[in-house]
């Protein structure tokens, strides 16, 4: 035990020693594992968080349902609550039809998001690598994987397609644009051409919203971790004694917790209520109207 | 706060907004890649067999439930038969009871009625046969009294009775007797 915690000690320490030698924040971009020049170069330290990630889910899964039973035990027990929880609160959302179409999309991603935020914690990540030999330059091993805009803009933009297929799937083609340009409400004559022309500029307004909304969902995501990372990173470089960086960090780490998990929940729930307001035909107002 | 912020507007100074992320076609297709396989590997490992897991349970909850009001049903109707079954019993029972015992005083009335027939026959044959049995010790009294009297009469007398003397006495006692 004592071993263990020595261990753990030399390493936070030696993490703290790496980030704050020279002050060097961790850079924006994601950092080629291999180098630029190597057919490998896509391979990046954000990649690698996220293929562990990926690795990570996959045997969770894969242990979950290895023996299923009618009557769940342990980590299937433990897979069913957070399945049925996320499908529940999706649902609450979406409504039974649209949930039932879409959940692996939105269990999928808050999953992943939530567990890549989770490993971005671990100590290291983002703070262990080097410095060139200018010292200007620091360069990390891992990195949180939803720290490159890279894969924040891989999620966002995979849901703006889903988002138009399942639109126009539900709405059809007409019903599509008829929602986003055509008057809603019952007007007649003159009425009925002023309301047209002031929805048609509202529709021009919600397609800039509609173009924006990656845009906006990868960069908040990305900037909230990244900001995290580099809080956390900065907090350790505020104490001059190098066995005593990692105190500072300590009660934001925990913070950090809460960050991963709003985010994940943050990012799937606008997606679901961007795809629930395309969706909607109005049904709920009636019934209330009635 | 500050280190961010210096780092993004040295970036964003030197090159474009997507060159300071590093965003660009191999890094995003690759990200986009990884996201789809993450996407795929859950809903066939664990969303598919899960949500078949709880749909299946489900769906038996449900039938376990149909079941159970299935059985409430016929059990409250296999009650209600019972119930009219035992009515019914009932009224049969005391019907049949009533019946009975109607017959019942039927019959006694004319098992009585029988015997009180009975009776009277074996009462009149007793009175005819006494009657008749009275008759005839009343008859032969009657000889032998007027016997008796003739017998008598000739002793008292010691004269010899003719027969016609002796069936005069003996009308003569057996007219005293009867008067």
């Amino acid at each position: 035990m004592s071993k263990l915690f020595t261990t753990l000690f030399l390493l936070v320490a030696g993490m703290s020693n790496a980030a704050a030698a020279g002050g060097k924040a961790l850079p924006l971009h994601p950092e080629s594992i291999f180098g630029e020049d190597s057919p490998f170069f896509w391979i990046t330290d954000s990649m690698i968080m996220v293929w562990m990630a990926a690795l990570l889910i996959f045997l969770f899964c894969k242990a979950a349902t290895k023996k299923m039973s009618i009557v769940p035990a342990g980590l299937q027990n433990f897979a069913e609550w957070l399945i049925e929880s996320l499908y529940n609160f999706f649902g609450s959302i979406l409504g039974e039809h649209l949930v039932k179409k879409t959940f692996w999309f939105f269990g999928a991603t808050f999953l992943l998001i939530i567990i890549v935020n989770y490993l971005a914690l671990i100590p290291g990540v983002g703070t262990v690598g080097t410095i060139s030999s200018d010292g200007n330059h620091f360069r990390g091993f891992l990195r949180g994987g939803n720290a490159d805009l890279n894969m924040t803009a891989a999620m966002s933009v995979t849901f703006a397609v889903l988002w138009f297929y399942w639109a126009i799937t539900e709405n059809g083609l007409k019903g599509f644009f008829s929602h986003i340009f055509a008057p809603k409400g019952d007007f007649k004559g003159i009425m009925l051409l002023g309301m047209a022309l002031i929805f048609f500029l509202v529709g021009i307004l919600e397609m800039i919203s509609i173009a924006i909304r990656p845009v906006a969902l990868s960069f908040r995501l990305f900037g909230n971790i990244y900001g995290g990372e580099q809080t956390l990173g900065g907090l350790m470089s505020l104490v001059p004694y190098d066995w005593m960086r990692f105190l500072p960090a300590l009660p934001f780490t925990f913070m950090e917790l809460l960050v991963g998990l709003l985010q994940a929940l943050v990012f799937t729930l606008l997606s679901a209520v961007f795809l629930k307001l395309i969706c909607d035909h109005g049904d709920h107002d009636e019934d209330h109207a009635h | 706060m500050n280190i961010i912020l210096a780092v993004a507007a040295e970036g964003a100074a030197k090159s474009g907004l997507l060159d300071t992320f590093h965003v660009n076609w191999p890094y995003f297709i690759a990200q986009l890649i990884n996201f789809i396989i993450v996407i795929f590997v859950l809903k066939k490992f664990a969303f598919g067999p899960i949500q078949t897991m709880l749909e299946q349970r489900k769906n038996r909850i449900a039938e376990g439930e149909e079941k159970l009001k299935r059985i409430e049903t016929q059990l409250s109707e296999s009650e209600e038969r019972t119930t009219a079954a035992i009515e019914e019993a009932n009224l049969t029972s005391k019907r049949l009871i009533d019946e009975a015992k109607e017959s019942a005083a039927n019959l006694s009335e004319q098992k009585t009625q029988e015997a009180i027939a009975s009776a009277q026959g074996i009462l009149s044959k007793a009175e005819a046969a006494a009657k008749s049995e009275r008759d005839q010790m009343v008859a032969e009294l009657k000889q032998d009294f007027g016997r008796l009297v003739a017998a008598t009469t000739a002793n008292v007398t010691g004269k010899v009775l003719t027969d016609d003397d002796n069936k005069r006495i003996n009308e003569e006692a057996v007219a005293s007797i009867q008067g």
